[in-house]
């Protein structure tokens, strides 16, 4: 998923917020202990803040980290991706089997599921919701997830009246059959678009879904004001059990110094964004309180190989990678959200390759291969625009690289627009590149898997506004990330995955690698069993979440 | 009835001046509304198509039109629900914390000027200068966050920020009224920075009106000094603050933005800044020209009231 900024970019697609675990045991545990213990129990509320509204709680049109943080609470699909361990686990699929050939994925429903509408839920609901996934009505812009089951294209476009991979044998087995092995699929059903949602409520003519969203997940939604809040409520028919939890609230608050003063006096309970470092005062205030981890995302500068200077000349983009100081930019100027970036599978992804050399600031080197490329000292190098979408931490950045490249001899122009203005810029179409010669991007992996960042950003197949803005080609990395999506063996995806990315770092200098992403939350000491994701602080199992105030 | 009608030009030439400006916008919104990067190219089409993206702009110009004649302004790219529905649910907020606003201001600023004139000259009316144009010099957003700091995170006397989620909602509407603590600090943020202005003017017209002669003559003939003030000086001094009130409360119903930013309260201004970001256009084009019509209105209304405020005003048949 893009991610236009790094930590303190506020675009919409920057950042939410939130948290945490407990064992699926202890949820049991709680929730029996609750209905024995003292009826005057305090309700639980747990509330945390937003920028904005999302722009969707339609799971199949959801493509953006608020949506999922609603959606993946009120909503659930036949598997769920724990957001601590990072591994797949059963949801509405207890179990499941997969063919020795890779191809056919077959699913045990579990028994006692009940959308929150009461309903039970059955396999046929399962082929309805990836059915109107796939439908072209449907305008889903993650369609993709399901494009590997066999006949799907065709479904979609009309030429058949069914999904030929898809079937129900009965009511509680589905029957996925694929196209070719394809190692991601799993993973890929555990997005928020793969939910499982009851057709009598999404066929609804009038749309009520959109204000209302019905699912099946650990919490039902109550109200949504917007540009105020969303309310959701335990769902006390969740086959894991009712949550801890009462209430959640959503606040919608898009200013930082605002939502501060809220958290401080009371009215969140978790806030996304903490204070700068410099703001000492507020630091030391709730100090204690931030909790910082790595999550799966990285940063860089995209370069956009059709255009010139950087066409052709892998050089000059090695020159400009030795230019940047990447310790000083994540040491210095922004401390303490970002880790440097030697490459561009983060940490924690199966294939991250820590030996990877990645280019450290070395200035004579960059001068060095600058010559090589052709521009001495910068000599015949026409200024350079690099496009960033407004907000203070990419004007940063953009302005350190100026400077750091100014060292050189080249001249870097800083556009700054609008997130809109921006993206246009960056995709062009298919055909003509944008005019953005340079562009701070971010991406954060939609689920643990290389495949998940070297295929959107890099392969041929995503070639400009699909994805890889910056245009890059190679058959030879392209034919590394389809082989290895073919493999099963995660140790021998791996390896394919560190090659791939040794031949886009090392040989093709496809970008300035810049950081991976670090995030920093605010948490209330009474707010137990929070989980820190490497999926991104909006990945909130609210389920896991329970109100503790002195009381222990 | 005649001055009626000539609103329609009016709202014409600022229906097209807005579609202008939205058509000058850069970026593709079929894009923001397909999710951005990795939009699927068939998917991207059939948006278009749906929202007439793909039309060429005169057509896209003479639908905009076209609709608005019939009083529809469109549904929203990303909301998919009718932008008439949308400005429903910001409208209210923004004027209930608009009216919050002007009433405070107004009240505030007659009492301070009227205090001032009647101790021209005196301390207490260079103190009330003072304060007048501090208020009228801050800036709003900066303003918002010291009466936040002071009010609400030191004191702990009133709420932060927000709406608040349970006030009581208005029989047979969506409509729910502010929780009442929640609009104290923004009415009061949008209030200062009018209030300075009216006491200005309060003064000024009071001074001008002779407020002092007035009182003189109404003393010797043994009349009741505040009933003087109230029957002769102040309505005198009444028509230039009616007339600013008006128009302020107007731009205020657009111009709230930055209060509503800071107290995230879900007014019209913020819904429509934030339609802005995401290109969703009709839901901007909508939302400016209700907010166009609005101010038309108010300076309607400000023009009808000088009919009841001077006797000396009419405006004839003939225009």
């Amino acid at each position: 998923m893009q991610r236009p900024g790094p930590r303190p970019s506020l675009s919409r697609r920057a950042r939410a917020a939130v948290l945490v675990p407990v064992a699926m045991a202890g949820i049991a545990f709680l929730a029996c202990s609750r209905e024995a213990g003292s009826p005057k129990r305090a309700e639980q509320v747990f509330r945390f803040r937003m920028h904005e509204d999302p722009p969707t709680l339609d799971p199949a049109l959801s493509n953006d980290q608020f949506s999922e943080a609603i959606i993946l609470n009120v909503n659930r699909g036949l598997v769920e991706l724990d957001p601590e361990t990072l591994e797949i686990r059963p949801a509405v699929a207890k179990s499941w089997t997969i063919s020795p050939d890779h191809r056919t994925y077959t699913f045990q429903l579990r028994d006692g599921v009940r959308f929150h509408n009461g309903r039970a839920v059955t396999s046929q609901d399962v082929a309805y919701s990836f059915r109107r996934l796939l439908k072209k009505e449907t305008q889903s812009p993650r369609r993709f997830l399901l494009e590997p089951v066999e006949g799907a294209q065709e479904f979609t476009d009309g030429k058949s009246a069914e999904v030929k991979g898809l079937t129900t044998p009965d009511d509680r087995t589905v029957v996925l059959r694929l196209a070719k092995p394809f190692a991601p699929f799993l993973s890929q059903l555990t997005m928020a678009n793969a939910a499982v949602l009851p057709k009598e409520v999404y066929d609804d003519p009038a749309k009520a879904y959109l204000r209302a969203p019905v699912g099946c997940g650990p919490f039902r939604f109550a109200r949504w004001e917007q540009a105020n809040f969303i309310e959701l409520l335990a769902f006390d028919g969740y086959y894991g059990g009712r949550p801890a939890l009462d209430r959640a609230v959503v606040r919608m608050i898009e200013s930082r110094t605002s939502a501060l003063q809220e958290y401080i006096a009371g009215g969140l309970d978790s806030l996304d964004e903490t204070p700068d470092e410099t703001d000492t005062a507020m630091r030391q205030k709730v100090g204690q309180e931030i909790r910082k981890y790595p999550f799966m995302g990285t940063g860089y500068i995209g370069l956009n190989l059709s255009l010139p200077p950087f066409r052709g000349n892998a050089a000059l983009r090695k020159a400009f990678n030795y230019a940047v100081d990447k310790t000083y930019l994540w040491g210095v100027l922004i401390p303490g959200s970002n880790i440097p970036a030697n490459g561009i599978i983060p940490p924690g992804i199966p294939g991250h390759d820590p030996d990877l050399p990645g280019y450290p600031h070395d200035e004579a080197k960059a001068r060095s291969l600058l010559a090589q490329a052709g521009y001495p000292a910068g000599k015949g190098l026409a200024p350079i625009a690099l496009w960033v979408n407004s907000g203070e931490g990419n004007r940063q950045i953009a302005s350190q690289i100026q400077a750091d490249l100014k060292k050189i001899g080249v001249t870097i122009v800083i556009r700054e627009v609008d997130w809109a203005a921006y993206i246009a810029a960056v995709s062009g179409t298919h055909d003509s590149p944008g005019q953005a010669q340079m562009f701070r991007f971010g991406w954060y992996l939609d689920y643990p898997d290389a495949d998940a960042i070297l295929r959107p950003l890099l392969h041929s197949s995503n070639w400009g506004p699909a994805g890889n803005f910056g245009r890059y080609k190679n058959p030879e990395f392209d034919a590394l990330v389809d082989q290895a999506l073919a493999l099963t063996d995660p140790g021998e995806r791996a390896k394919l995955y560190r090659r791939a990315e040794k031949i886009a770092v090392m040989d093709d200098a496809v970008w300035i690698f810049l950081n991976y992403y670090q995030a920093e939350t605010l948490y209330k000491p009474y707010v137990k069993g929070v989980v820190l994701s490497p999926l991104g602080e909006f990945r909130l199992p609210l389920e896991r979440l329970r109100i503790e105030r002195s009381a222990t | 009835m005649r001055r009626v009608l000539g609103l329609v030009p009016v709202l014409l030439a600022a229906a097209t001046i807005v579609w202008i400006f939205v058509f000058l916008l850069p970026g593709d919104p079929a894009r923001l509304i397909a999710g951005g990067q990795g939009a699927d190219p068939e998917v991207l089409e059939s948006i278009r198509h749906e929202w007439g993206l793909d039309r060429p702009a005169p057509i896209h110009y003479a639908t905009y039109l076209g609709k608005l004649l019939l009083f529809d302004l469109g549904t929203s790219y990303i909301q998919k629900r009718s932008v008439a529905s949308i400005i429903a649910a910001h409208f209210p907020p923004t004027l209930i914390l608009a009216t919050a606003g002007v009433l405070l201001a107004s009240v505030l600023g007659l009492v301070l000027g009227s205090l001032a004139a009647l101790h021209r000259g005196r301390l207490v009316d260079s103190l009330i200068l003072f304060l007048a144009l501090l208020g009228t010099s801050m800036p709003v957003f900066w303003l918002g966050l010291i009466l936040m700091l002071l009010f609400a995170s030191r004191l702990s006397w009133l709420p932060v920020l927000g709406y608040g989620m349970e006030g009581a909602v208005i029989p047979f509407t969506d409509i729910r009224l502010p929780e009442w603590n929640h609009l104290i600090l923004p009415a009061m943020t949008l209030s200062l920075a009018s209030m300075g202005a009216y006491a200005r003017i309060t003064r000024a017209s009071l001074i001008e009106a002779g407020t002092a002669d007035f009182l003189r003559t109404a003393r010797a003939k043994g009349a009741s000094a505040a009933r003087v003030f109230a029957r002769h000086a102040l309505q005198n001094a009444l028509i230039p603050i009616v007339t600013l009130v008006g128009l302020d409360f107007a731009s205020l119903l657009g111009g709230a933005v930055a209060t509503e930013y800071v107290f995230a309260w879900p007014g019209l201004g913020r819904t429509i800044v934030h339609a802005i970001g995401l290109r969703d256009l009709p839901v901007v084009e909508g939302g400016v020209l209700f907010l166009t019509g609005i101010f038309v209105l108010a300076s309607l209304v400000v023009d009808l009231l000088y009919l009841v405020l001077d006797p000396r005003i009419h405006y004839s048949a003939t225009g």
